[in-house]
């Protein structure tokens, strides 16, 4: 059994609960405990337009209570795992700056050390748990599956910080999905923004980037987009209806997480996955795609 | 011991004087023992500088000379010479560096005049027990070795051997002529690059004094200037290249024919697996490829070899084998070329996700009519005639994330190809994205203007991409001059792409003891004043592997680096500079330890008349690195001139 | 000064560039006079090609010192960090966070912030994080809350006070 701090942010653990869910219920399955700490706050990434300092800080903070446990911490969401992981190479590189982050974070009694690793979602499966291991506990593969694939920006860029997958060329999902028997193929689109963070100001704009991409997944032929990213899921999923109206279609593009789908492969139930919780037409996944 | 020593200070214009105070080291050194004059002098290496030095020695019967200044790397030549004139030997000379390792790197005036304080002292510290030395003859072997032929390395080749002397031209392809060999025109005149090209090749082919060794390469360099030992690894070609007539009926009769992607036609075309590289080349034999032809990966061949069946002179030889053999040179020429980046390092730009983004090389075998599609522009997906081209400049290059350097050739070649295409496809639609057009040799801004009057669509800036739709390849870029953003929609994409040194550069660097500089081209020993020349005495460089370059500035500098070359070879004798290890015989106890050190092979043990052994340096083989000194465990071993009873006096001095 | 921007009369402001500079050289290792103005950035940038924001030109601004033109504008606010810009740039260059060293500043200078931006910092301020635990319906229209899942409790602050203190005085701070 390998442990880890179990880092929910904002997103995930206030509205995207299926990402949560599948997580929960596929990971023990490969081996690994996730461990709930209380006094996790947002990762600051959402506030770095207000107060560069004020985000930066906040991502010690969560960083720092995790070392308090002494375990590495897993951090699913894209967008938290991008704030933490430029915290820590501002932090790690910058011995002022940690000590200034650091007196404020004696306030709530924390200290940040720089001791854990973190561990994206990509990376829990590629590189923690291996495909190896999971090739073995798939028992329906996802035969027939055509797919696309979202890694979404925060995911690969920038890669001057360390991300878990090349910026122009990411394949580790592609590689976690043809383990599980799926059919990923590239498209243009593959490295294009959702558009989620223009919610804060532009609802609309960010509604028509979304509906954009998902015009051309569906102009395509793919039977799913598979991502893993609780914002960028709310855009494709939840919004899918109004992003069409955006830009004047009809969408039917089913969206599943990558969790999602690994646990159907391992024989997970759809309830058990929260399959029920996407908005966007799923039920063409449940007979592998036809 | 000497004990009559002159000090010299420098002031370097103001490059010491404004650090260090000058007036006061000059007065400070004068109180130093056995030192009878201290002068300075605005600019000591100038002529009234070195007048200076000569008269003071004279005047005051010096012994030996200290001078501080700039680095010894600079100017130590120019002062053995002067102090030499002056009646002092060369070598009762000493350096104080008070400019790079002082006034330089420092801005406090008080302690950096201190530190030159101390390094003067401890000059004088040596200069006391300096020795005249005097420089060794080493004789010449009259021939040169040139490594690389394509333009710069024929053209090096020619001139040495116009002028009389014995040329090896070694070449690891299976013939010569290079990057020159697979253009089509050339800008900025339009010649056809094979007419003036091939001339020169059969020349090469042709000069009695050029020794030419193709598909072989250069295994081991040993010996300094004047004489190094070289071995050159020919390497199998499977073909006798005496009985060979180049017929090439063995090429159409390959099992494999069609089936091999050509390199030279940078894998637009295909070949057999016994080829000749192009029509034209020099030598014109065959070569068999060894990782794709059967009987050499497979052991057999069908029914039989068909090559060796049709070959009616019987020139197949599937056991030859790899060759060495050595050669003896006075002067050794690096002209191996360049390559282009790795299109992957710029992954953005499309060319590994679609067959019809290629490089400009790939399009001047595309636009070649003697290249694969027998000069026709054919999209390599479809091969049908493109109705659109678009043109992305420095791919790759002038970028921190892949090579910061210009390539000083990519907007010059991409005009010409527009140029070539809008002969070749009156209808073509043709787009260029570009950062700044460099046009700045001779009749190159002329060229452009024509460039600009054939009916293309220019754009200033830097696409972010390359992507598929459907069909056609989409650039979305934005033109800083009409401050639109366009998407361009073509059916292919040309990438001019970064040059850089050939993949194997640093290993012949080291085999040739020369420098790389940051990019990875070989270094020169001086940028403005040596080009041609490197830090290691008998190397010189030849054409684009120094830098990138287009094929005037190539042929200019080949044709420097031959007279470089020529100055060398032609002294029967050459002076060596006598810092070179030396033996105390009767400290030596004959243990070894500097035969396995050194790497030059320069010492033997030898037996002494009392029948014990002792080292032996052979004078014309140390080159003065000082392994075996450092390494001596009885101090027996000492480098002439940087002696432990030189060299601890000055460690005394200084803490 | 002896540059004046004869359309609006704007002088350079190298206090303020010279501010943002500093800012980015402490996060990373960027230096924006390096920029030679090649495009790479607008021609891929996603907020580009739906709004107005040209990220060449937000670094020429900078590099001109017409700092004012830049926080006075609602078009930085239009960035979307996808952070091509970014990654591309081929000198190491990065108008994204260009753009957020600039919204850092219009925020420091009481300026009004557009859209939901002041809330998100209110909930943060005030909950710990962006929103509230939501209920969510299911593609069969029932309506479900997190403990219906059998999810656990959500992580948040334990102490609100104490937190709250150390954010309120961050919220003055600048990097
Ligand atoms: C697309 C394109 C278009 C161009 N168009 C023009 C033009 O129109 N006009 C113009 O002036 N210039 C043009 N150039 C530039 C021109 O190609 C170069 O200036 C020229 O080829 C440089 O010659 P070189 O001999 O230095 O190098 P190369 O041509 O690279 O020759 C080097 C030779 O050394 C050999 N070699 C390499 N390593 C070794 C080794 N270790 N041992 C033995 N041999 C070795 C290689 O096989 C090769 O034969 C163009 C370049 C490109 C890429
Ligand atoms: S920021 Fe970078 S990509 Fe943008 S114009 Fe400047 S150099 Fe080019
Ligand atoms: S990060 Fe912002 S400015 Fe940069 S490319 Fe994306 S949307 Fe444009």
């Amino acid at each position: 059994m390998k442990k880890f701090v179990f880092y929910p942010g904002c997103v995930m653990q206030t509205e995207q609960y299926a990402l949560d869910l599948s997580l929960r219920e596929i990971l023990p399955k490969f081996d690994v405990e996730l461990v709930d700490v209380q006094g996790f706050s947002c990762c600051g990434e959402p506030l770095k337009s207000v107060n560069q300092m004020l985000s930066v800080s906040l991502a010690a903070r969560n960083i720092a209570l995790a070392e308090r446990e002494g375990l590495d911490m897993f951090v699913p969401c894209p967008m938290c795992h991008l704030a933490m992981s430029e915290c820590k190479r501002i932090l790690d590189s910058d011995e002022e700056m940690k000590q200034r982050v650091n007196t404020f974070l004696k306030d709530d009694a924390l200290t940040y050390t720089g001791k854990a690793t973190l561990v994206s979602i990509l990376d829990m499966f590629h590189e923690v748990i291996g495909l190896e291991k999971m090739k073995k506990k798939v028992t329906q593969p996802l035969d027939s599956l055509k797919v696309a694939s979202h890694y979404g920006c925060h995911l690969i860029r920038p890669s001057e910080i360390g991300r878990p997958d090349d910026a122009e060329n990411p394949q580790k999902m592609e590689q976690i999905l043809s383990t599980i028997g799926a059919k990923p193929e590239d498209y243009p689109e593959k490295l294009d923004c959702c558009g989620a963070l223009l919610n804060a100001n532009l609802p609309e704009t960010a509604l028509t980037k979304t509906g954009q991409k998902l015009q051309k997944i569906e102009e395509y032929g793919f039977n799913a987009l598979v991502d893993v990213c609780p914002w960028c899921h709310r855009q494709f999923d939840a919004r899918q209806k109004k992003a069409g109206e955006t830009v004047a279609a009809k969408l039917n593009v089913p969206v599943v997480y990558l969790t999602q789908l690994i646990g159907l492969s391992i024989g997970i139930s759809e309830e058990r996955l929260g399959l029920n919780l996407n908005l966007s037409p799923v039920e063409a996944l449940q007979n592998g795609g036809n | 011991m000497t004990n009559k020593i002159g000090v010299f200070v420098c002031h370097c214009g103001i490059n010491i004087s404004q650090t260090v105070d000058v007036k006061a080291l000059t007065t400070y050194a004068k109180g130093l023992k056995d030192v009878v004059v201290s002068e300075a002098y605005k600019y000591m290496c100038s002529d009234s500088g070195a007048n200076l030095i000569k008269e003071s020695i004279r005047k005051h019967k010096l012994d030996s000379v200290v001078i501080a200044c700039c680095s010894p790397r600079m100017h130590e030549h120019t002062f053995r010479n002067v102090v030499e004139s002056g009646g002092v030997n060369a070598f009762n000379l000493e350096i104080a560096n008070i400019r790079e390792q002082c006034s330089w790197v420092h801005n406090d005036k008080e302690k950096a005049t201190e530190k030159a304080k101390a390094l003067v002292r401890g000059a004088v510290a040596k200069a006391r027990f300096l020795e005249p030395l005097e420089p060794s003859k080493v004789n010449v072997t009259p021939e040169a070795l040139v490594i690389g032929g394509g333009i710069a390395g024929i053209q090096t080749a020619l001139e040495i051997a116009d002028k009389g002397y014995k040329v090896h031209l070694v070449e690891k392809t299976p013939s010569i002529g290079g990057r020159m060999a697979q253009l089509d025109k050339t800008f900025p005149t339009l010649d056809c690059s094979g007419c003036i090209l091939t001339p020169k090749m059969s020349e090469v082919a042709n000069h009695p004094n050029i020794d030419l060794l193709t598909y072989a390469e250069v295994k081991e360099v040993e010996g300094s200037i004047g004489n190094f030992t070289v071995t050159v690894t020919k390497k199998a070609r499977y073909v006798d290249l005496d009985t060979c007539t180049g017929c090439g009926d063995c090429v159409q009769a390959c099992r494999l024919k069609g089936r091999i992607s050509s390199e030279f036609d940078e894998h637009m075309g295909k070949r057999s697996a016994i080829y000749m590289p192009f029509p034209q080349a020099v030598p014109l034999k065959c070569t068999i490829d060894v990782s794709t032809c059967l009987m050499l990966t497979k052991g057999k061949c069908g029914a039989g070899p068909l090559c060796v069946e049709a070959c009616e002179p019987g020139a197949i030889d599937f056991d030859q084998k790899d060759e060495d053999i050595a050669l003896n040179v006075g002067a050794i020429v690096a002209a191996t070329g360049f390559d282009l980046i790795d299109e992957d390092i710029v992954y953005e730009y499309g060319y590994s996700r679609s067959k019809d983004v290629i490089t400009s090389l790939e399009m001047e075998r595309l636009i070649n009519s003697s290249g694969p599609t027998g000069g026709e522009i054919l999209l390599p997906s479809t091969n049908e005639k493109p109705k659109s081209i678009t043109y992305l400049l420095c791919i790759g290059s002038r970028d921190e994330n892949a090579c910061s350097w210009c390539c000083r050739i990519g907007c010059m070649s991409a005009l010409k190809q527009l140029y070539l295409l809008r002969e070749k496809l009156p209808d073509v639609e043709l787009n260029l994205c570009y950062m700044d057009i460099r046009s700045y040799g001779k009749k190159y801004e002329e060229f452009y203007r024509t460039v600009r009057g054939i009916n293309s669509n220019v754009f200033r800036g830097r696409p972010s991409e390359v992507r598929k739709n459907g069909e056609k390849l989409v650039v979305d870029v934005f033109d800083t001059t009409t401050g639109k953003l366009f998407e361009i929609s073509s059916d292919m994409v040309v990438l001019v792409p970064a040059i850089v040194p050939r993949d194997d550069a640093g290993d012949v660097a080291r085999m040739l003891r020369i420098s790389q500089s940051n990019d990875g081209f070989f270094l020169e020993a001086h940028p403005k004043l040596r080009p041609m020349d490197t830090a290691t005495g008998g190397i010189f460089l030849s054409g684009s592997c120094q830098g990138p370059k287009d094929i005037q500035d190539t042929v200019a500098q080949a044709s420097g680096a031959a007279s470089r070359v020529v100055t060398i070879l032609s002294n029967d004798t050459l002076e060596v500079e006598p810092l070179i290890a030396c033996v105390d015989e009767d400290l030596c106890s004959g243990c070894g330890t500097c035969i396995s050190v050194c790497p030059y092979q320069a010492i033997d043990l030898m037996k002494m008349d009392d029948g014990k052994s002792s080292a032996k340096v052979n004078e014309a083989l140390c080159m003065g690195c000082g392994a075996c000194a450092a390494s001596c465990p009885s101090g027996a071993m000492q480098q002439k001139g940087f002696k432990d009873t030189q060299m601890i006096p000055i460690i005394d001095e200084m803490i | 000064m002896s540059i004046i921007d004869l359309t609006s009369m704007g002088e350079p402001q190298t206090d303020m560039k010279d501010e943002i500079n500093k800012r980015l050289l402490t996060l990373k290792d960027e230096f924006s006079e390096y920029c030679y103005q090649c495009g790479k950035c607008t021609s891929g940038c996603e907020a580009h090609k739906l709004l107005e924001l040209e990220p060449h030109k937000i670094i020429a601004l900078l590099k001109r010192g017409l700092i004012d033109e830049l926080v006075n504008s609602d078009i930085i606010w239009t960035c979307m960090s996808c952070f091509k810009c970014r990654e591309r740039c081929p000198q190491k260059i990065a108008p994204v966070e260009v753009l957020f060293a600039l919204k850092n500043m219009v925020v420091a200078s009481g300026k009004q912030i557009p859209g939901n931006y002041s809330m998100y910092l209110q909930m943060v301020l005030s909950k710990g994080l962006l929103q509230d635990e939501k209920e969510i319906s299911t593609r069969d229209n029932k309506t479900l809350k997190r403990a219906d899942l059998g999810l656990p409790e959500i992580s948040k602050p334990v102490d609100m006070a104490k937190f709250m203190g150390m954010l309120s005085k961050l919220a003055m701070e600048k990097v």
